[in-house]
């Protein structure tokens, strides 16, 4: 088989892959109408589920931000006893069946936890309240975060903050002035995706809080209780809210090395 | 003034012992080594970035064995430059002259004013993307000169720049070492660019200073082997040194030195196994034989002509590898050629032995 030949057929290949993920995404966002959408848009129900999301997800991130930015900085720059487990640890849920992590939050968190219990006595309810579904979201986004600030931080030269030092700067001084600003790209990255992992969540939320509902619960409900017509509105809904986080991320990323 | 008093740095595996060695205030010092010797690591050492096993390190008086490298108020260039590549050129010299407790109006003038010396001017709003490697030499030197350090650190830095541009470099950097009274302490393994620039020279071996002193002491006096070879002193030969039985009672004394294949007469001041060192410049060649005061005569045929510049380095076999150098001007008077059987004559007092 000549070159061409050869080329061609991997270019099929990958086209096919291509059009499977283009394919049902389009049909989606042409099933339906623009009435339909200004109506779904209306729905206070609607609206509220997809604030609900936006706020938890918002909430999830900027907990994940403020305990995973320094770890990640410590993964990237410091050699500790532990270090791998402890990336290891960060990497679990990311192979955790989501139903499995909201048993396993459901069982940590719940009232009857000592866990749970000690948080609850402190005001703080998780099943079928909204930490609940922070604390889904955190739980299955975290890890995203931590490893986009890790290979941000990663890809700063750490004798640019050797230079900073010699210039005066204190080791947080030298990290805020040239670490972070250096890394801010990649950290917002992770972070964005993060919230869009978050925005997705269902499997471990629908366990721990069904009720307020999030946006993919809304309309998993909208599904089973009144069929695909119902849903289809919020989920195109949601889905432009997807693409335009997904867009937002390609723009903060860096362009990749060719 | 740096001083250093018996330092032991450990990094990876690698091992810095007893370097002791004293930069005195406007001194400019280097230190040569070979790759892997150790010479950065000497350097982060000094800088406070290397943590210390032992020893002292003293800037004017004052110990700083302990302090962070903010508090030492020196300035390091790297050999890789690390340029902060999120600024431009102006804050990147301006880097050490602003942040906490800084003041920022003085700065924006020092900054300007080190551009100008370093001919930065035009490229002060530039960011540092896209400047040459003699540019980005020169915005580091600006930046770690800026804040007024009292003393300067210089990791090779020359190594990336191309020959032309390192010339210009090393005339600016000498330049503005007197302007500044800067103490310097420059690391490199060319020991050229310490005989143009350096005051001190020390000359780093597998972690320990193997000799130190003014680099015209270093070059004709060296104390063994590998610092003869390294610093390019001359003809380096192994072997024996045999008092003459006619030879005098006390040091110095007449001497036969047998090397492979070759046997001088010398002076020494002990027996055994030496090195002998002979400097290309000391083995005079002549055509026919002359009487003339040297000590040693050989026979030897021109292997191969050096030409560089003004002088001509000639590679000859004496029975052994030797090299010999001439002015350009008289090889060609000889018609110096490959194959050619020439006289070599050699003062017993010129050669050294370590």
């Amino acid at each position: 088989m000549d070159l061409r030949w050869s080329r061609i057929m991997l270019a099929g290949l990958g086209a096919c892959l291509v059009l499977f993920v283009v394919g049902p995404l389009l049909r989606l966002l042409l099933e339906s109408s623009p009435r339909h959408l200004a109506e779904a848009v209306r729905d206070p129900e609607l609206r509220a589920s997809i604030a609900l999301t936006i706020f938890t997800a918002t909430v999830a991130t900027l907990l994940a931000a403020l305990l995973g930015i320094p770890l990640a900085y410590l993964l990237a720059r410091r050699s500790f006893p532990g270090r791998r487990i402890v990336q290891g640890i960060i990497d679990l849920p990311v192979v955790i069946p989501h139903p499995v992590a909201g048993i396993a939050l459901l069982l940590f968190l719940g009232r009857r936890s000592t866990v749970g219990g000690i948080l609850s006595q402190m005001g703080l309810e998780f099943v079928s309240h909204v930490p609940g579904i922070v604390a889904a979201m955190l739980f299955v986004s975290a890890p995203i975060l931590v490893s986009g600030a890790r290979e941000a931080f990663r890809g700063v030269d750490p004798q640019l903050e050797r230079v900073a030092r010699t210039l005066g700067d204190t080791a947080w001084g030298a990290f805020r002035r040239v670490t972070l600003p250096l890394a801010r790209r990649g950290i917002l990255a992770g972070s964005v995706l993060a919230w869009a992992r978050s925005v997705s969540e269902f499997g471990s939320i629908v366990i721990l809080t069904y009720n307020p509902k999030v946006a993919s619960i809304f309309i998993f409900d909208r599904f089973t209780a009144f069929g695909l017509p119902a849903a289809v509105p919020a989920a195109v809904i949601l889905l432009l809210v997807a693409l335009a986080v997904f867009l937002l991320v390609r723009v903060l990323q860096p362009e990749e090395p060719t | 003034m740096i001083r250093l008093v018996d330092l032991q740095v450990k990094v990876g595996s690698f091992y810095l012992r007893d370097i002791s060695l004293e930069v005195p205030s406007g001194g400019y010092a280097l230190i040569i080594g070979p790759t892997g010797s150790g010479k950065t690591t000497l350097l982060e050492a000094i800088a406070g970035h290397a943590k210390l096993l032992g020893g002292k390190v003293f800037m004017h008086n004052d110990e700083v064995t302990g302090l962070p490298p903010e508090r030492r108020g020196l300035g390091f260039v790297y050999q890789q430059y690390h340029l902060f590549p999120h600024l431009t050129v102006r804050n990147n010299i301006g880097y050490g002259l602003t942040g906490r407790g800084r003041q920022n109006g003085a700065g924006a003038t020092r900054a300007e004013e080190l551009a100008a010396l370093l001919g930065l001017t035009p490229l002060l709003d530039r960011p540092v993307r896209g400047l040459s490697g003699g540019e980005q030499q020169r915005v580091a030197l600006a930046r770690a000169l800026a804040p007024k350090p009292s003393i300067l650190l210089l990791d090779e830095p020359f190594a990336a720049v191309d020959p032309a541009t390192r010339q210009v470099l090393r005339r600016e950097l000498r330049q503005l070492h007197e302007r500044e009274g800067i103490t310097t302490l420059q690391v490199t393994h060319d020991f050229d660019e310490a005989l143009r620039l350096g005051d001190l020279v020390a000359v780093l071996s597998e972690g320990r200073i193997a000799q130190s002193g003014t680099p015209e002491q270093v070059f004709r006096y060296p104390n063994s082997a590998f610092v003869a070879r390294f610093v390019g002193s001359g003809n380096v030969i192994a072997g024996i040194v045999q008092r003459n039985d006619s030879g005098e009672r006390e040091a110095p004394f007449r001497a036969r030195f047998q090397g492979e294949n070759l046997s001088l007469d010398v002076v020494a001041e002990r027996e055994g196994p030496a090195h002998a060192v002979i400097r290309p410049e000391d083995i005079v060649l002549s055509l026919s034989p002359h009487p003339d005061s040297a000590r040693n005569h050989k026979e030897a045929v021109v292997v191969r002509l050096e030409r560089l510049g003004p002088v001509t380095l000639v590679h000859l076999d004496v029975g052994r590898p030797l090299i010999a150098s001439v002015t350009t001007a008289s090889a060609d008077e000889m018609a110096l050629h490959p194959g050619l059987r020439v006289i070599i004559a050699l003062k017993a007092t010129a050669i050294l032995l370590v």
